[in-house]
């Protein structure tokens, strides 16, 4: 709990600073760091793609009714090199998200954190150490 | 003990990859003796050289010569940047969208994007392999010459020589497309840059860089910053315009990252 916490603070942190942590636009343009939303859904798509990875998440409201979310994360390279791989979402995980919602008020955001039904949790672009490190 | 590594790790990531996005070295404590972004330490030990004498320049590096963010923000101490009014007012009306990196076309020079680079080495060329933004190249002409009438181009026509053991680029012939940093700032095909490449030991190098404008700045200003060298990294393929579906959603003035 301590570590999601940490993990949390951090990247509002980061939000709060305006900083984006690898992209090739502005963050700031594209999301509003004090909207953020916490999103319990199912990964329905994962794209491990350039310039950023994407996944989309269906979220059920109160009334039954379903919204699909567009998640954005870093690129690929820099996340490789921070532990994620092609693997680390599939479709079909639950998943509670926070994240940063787009300006624009459309169901998109940016993901801060990713907390997986197995208790794994990732971030924008970092996810956990091999469980050999110590 | 491992949650508060893993802890560590990712908020030290966060503020590496954060400094990183301008090129400038992280604030005092951020990341002390890291590489940069929370991976292995920084590599400590003196310049390396080639057989010949020539300063070794190899490695992945990441760092630029400017702040990405804002150029003005990373000049060396005593300069300014003064741009001719129609430069401010057409900086004031740039769009975020309409930022060339954004749109997954090069940054010119000196903007740095957030991967790792590459700087090899040949007797004639040298040549700078980006990562991203976007996956390319500069090459570099050794003692060679600037074309009488260059055709305008994103990294312009670049040649190299040493002074001492600082790699010294100049060059001329860019097109006036790309910026110079998220703020917008613009620049005329008068833009003339001459980089200094200093490796100062094993893992760091400074890069000054100066640019001359008369185009669109009342005098030449130089910014300096550096890169730290990436230990056990290579470079990974990164085809921006290969899902680039955010644009949609930047809908703002051009503004810090």
């Amino acid at each position: 709990m301590k570590l999601t916490r940490s993990i949390v603070i951090a990247g509002a942190g980061l939000l709060m600073m305006g900083l984006p942590i690898a992209a090739h636009h502005s963050f700031a343009a594209e999301y509003d760091s004090n909207k953020k939303v916490e999103l319990k859904g199912v990964v329905t798509k994962f794209e491990w793609t350039n310039p950023h990875a994407h996944f989309y998440i269906d979220v059920t409201g109160a009334g039954g009714k379903v919204a699909n979310w567009n998640l954005e994360l870093a690129s690929p390279n820099m996340m490789q090199r921070n532990g994620w791989t092609r693997h680390s979402l599939k479709e079909g995980d639950q998943v509670v998200v926070v994240a940063a919602q787009a300006k624009d008020g459309t169901n998109t955001a940016s993901a801060q954190t990713i907390q997986k039904s197995d208790g794994t949790k990732l971030t924008f672009m970092a996810a956990p150490p091999p469980p050999d490190v110590k | 003990m491992r949650k508060s590594f893993i802890t560590c790790y990712v908020v030290t990531a966060i503020i590496g990859a954060a400094s990183l996005m301008t090129g400038q070295a992280p604030a005092p404590n951020a990341a002390k003796g890291k590489g940069g972004r929370g991976g292995p330490a920084t590599p400590a030990g003196p310049t390396p050289h080639l057989t010949d004498g020539t300063v070794d320049l190899s490695g992945a590096w990441m760092g630029s010569g400017s702040n990405s963010g804002d150029i003005s923000k990373g000049l060396k101490p005593g300069e300014e940047v003064v741009m001719l009014p129609w430069a401010e007012s057409l900086m004031k009306t740039r769009k975020s969208q309409d930022d060339p990196e954004a749109n997954c076309l090069p940054t010119g020079v000196p903007r740095g994007a957030p991967y790792p680079w590459r700087i090899v080495q040949t007797p004639t060329h040298y040549f700078i392999l980006f990562e991203g933004n976007i996956h390319s190249f500069r090459q570099i002409f050794m003692n060679g010459k600037h074309p009488d009438d260059p055709d305008p181009t994103w990294y312009g026509h670049s040649i190299g020589r040493w002074d001492k053991d600082t790699l010294v680029v100049d060059t001329v012939g860019f097109n006036d497309k790309f910026w110079f940093d998220y703020l917008g700032h613009p620049h005329t095909e008068k833009l003339h840059t001459v980089e200094r490449y200093t490796r100062t030991d094993l893992g760091n190098m400074t890069i000054d860089v100066t640019i001359d404008d008369p185009g669109a700045y009342a005098k030449p200003f130089t910014t300096t910053g550096r890169a730290r060298l990436q230990p056990n990294t290579e470079l990974i393929e990164y085809i921006c315009q290969e899902n680039n579906i955010d644009l949609v959603h930047v809908n703002a003035p051009a503004q810090l990252p």
